[in-house]
């Protein structure tokens, strides 16, 4: 089943939505949307706001700090890249400010995961283009 | 919501194929066979078909209305229609064919699904170098699969309200006991929870056995309405109520951890509508048919159709209030798709018929509504079922 799959790393399409987030975490910034109108944080980025409606917004710093929402550990069956390196940890934070992304903990070890541990943004540079947001113990 | 047209519509008719891991014919063909034996079921013949509504997923192999009306012979299809989402369009299709025939629209209305997914490669496998939408944030992260999204899911529900493996695992054993005396079923021999626990970890906390079956096979039923219903071969299946459900900021499985509650679920939105449309509670229901593709799913669909309160449900099944016969509310007496088979929980609408027919190999006694649920984390639906209108 791994004949057909892809050998490396996926990596993010970025479109016109998109484009500032990858910009700001190439730049070492963690940007997220904010609506014009209410105020509303959101995450992952969309064209209007779900709260109030509004299609006006801003991309916006926020400050990385974040907690442990919830997080697993993949086993096989998987895509080569994580296969290779399995048990592969992912895990979903949440911003202080509200959102929530979905990411990868770089100096934590499997057994020290915690629900509601305190963690900071991190950058990891893929390639010239790409740099992925990730969370280290804050 | 009450505009539903309560018990106005019927299943008259229901047909599957075998369930198996490699079926060898096209799903245009397993279509074909499913609904022609719903039909037979119904006594009613493929040129009275003026409907047609299924469960489509990317990818298959040339079962469209289109290709189905042409070679079952149903030569004046007055409405037709997919629905995505994928095991939340579980119900979906016979919601419509319901809807069709309510406004008279059409007269016999068939709903079917088909899918070689034992044979067929896993969607997650065929994950791009470059992935767009939310995948653009979880891909290069290796979140990838539907499993890997209900671990994440499942991780923070046993955090929130104390859910163990444990009680996931009695879902499992629970269905696979049902499944034992059901000769269509896939996997027929009982497991215990130790099974379970031991078996191999796909996305921790969920094992191997926490986990649906991939199956090759199809399913239809037939729709008409409940004043020619009474005068077919079946005892009808009256549809006293039919709902679709999404709720707030909703996004595919991923999505519920991106929500202010990852725990406000479609699920909760489709059973309110389900039983306002019906004029019932969890009270008047008999027997559930749970969308189960993993195990956990069971539990949180126990909560939003209000059989037990929220975070309850655990404990609830523990004590064996799941199991057929003597449960309060026995759930997926087929074996579901944990031990049935995987058709995107379109087999648990035929077990809804059956129950009210009184067929079941797990039938519980004296049953006069079944509940069919769509999966919990996307956008749902579902059907209250009974036997007299």
């Amino acid at each position: 089943m791994t004949s057909d799959m892809i050998a490396e790393r996926p990596l993010p399409e970025i479109t016109e939505l998109t484009e500032p987030f990858w910009t700001a975490a190439k730049a070492r910034r963690l940007e997220v949307q904010r609506c014009d109108d209410c105020g509303t944080y959101r995450f992952p980025p969309e064209y209007g706001c779900a709260a109030c409606s509004s299609t006006a917004y801003t991309w916006t710093e926020v400050s990385g700090r974040a907690e442990l929402y919830t997080w697993t550990a993949v086993h096989p069956p998987l895509l080569p890249y994580f296969a290779e390196r399995a048990p592969w940890p992912l895990a979903v934070v949440q911003l202080e400010e509200g959102p929530r992304l979905t990411t990868n903990l770089t100096g934590v070890d499997l057994d020290e995961y915690e629900i509601g541990m305190a963690l900071q943004a991190d950058f990891e540079d893929l390639d010239d283009e790409i740099t992925l947001v990730v969370f280290r113990r804050g | 919501m009450t505009g539903f047209a309560r018990d106005k519509t019927a299943i008259v008719g229901i047909g599957t194929t075998e369930y198996v891991k490699n079926i060898g014919r096209s799903e245009l063909e397993t279509s074909l066979e499913a609904i022609h034996q719903a039909l037979d079921d119904a006594a009613l013949t493929p040129a009275e078909v003026d409907a047609l509504y299924k469960i489509e997923t990317p990818g298959e192999d040339g079962n469209s209305e289109l290709n189905v009306a042409r070679n079952l012979g149903a030569n004046n299809l007055r409405a037709w229609g997919g629905f995505g989402y994928g095991g939340g369009g579980a119900c979906a299709p016979v919601v419509y064919a319901a809807m069709a025939v309510a406004t008279g629209m059409a007269s016999v209305a068939v709903a079917f699904r088909a899918r070689n997914r034992g044979s067929g490669a896993r969607p997650w496998s065929k994950t791009g170098a470059r992935v767009r939408d939310t995948g653009a944030f979880e891909a290069p992260y290796g979140l990838v699969s539907p499993v890997q999204q209900l671990a994440l899911v499942t991780r923070r529900y046993m955090h929130e309200y104390g859910a163990t493996s444990e009680q996931f695992a009695r879902v499992s054993v629970s269905q696979r006991s049902n499944a034992s005396r059901n000769p269509r079923a896939f996997f027929r021999d009982p497991i215990t929870v130790e099974d379970v626990l031991s078996s191999r970890m796909i996305a921790d906390p969920l094992h191997l056995l926490d986990c649906s079956l991939e199956t090759d096979g199809a399913c239809a039923v037939v729709v008409t309405s409940a004043d020619r219903a009474r005068d077919l071969k079946q005892t009808p299946a009256y549809i006293a109520g039919a709902s679709q459900g999404m709720g707030p900021r909703h996004y595919m499985m991923n999505g519920l951890l991106y929500k202010d509650d990852p725990f406000d679920m479609p699920s909760l939105y489709a059973a309110r509508d389900v039983y306002a449309a019906a004029g019932m509670g969890p009270e008047d229901v008999d027997v559930a048919l749970f969308y189960d593709v993993f195990s956990p799913m069971v539990l949180w669909q126990l909560e939003a159709y209000g059989f037990c309160q929220p975070g309850e449900a655990g404990a609830f099944v523990e004590e064996g209030k799941i199991d057929w016969p003597d449960g309060e509310i026995p759930v997926n007496t087929h074996g579901g798709s944990l031990s049935e088979a995987y058709v995107h929980g379109f087999n648990h609408v035929l077990e809804g018929v059956r129950q009210i027919r009184g067929t079941s190999t797990c039938q519980v006694e004296d049953a006069s509504v079944a509940l069919v649920a769509a999966a919990a984390v996307v956008p749902s639906s579902a059907l209250l079922l009974r036997r007299q209108a």
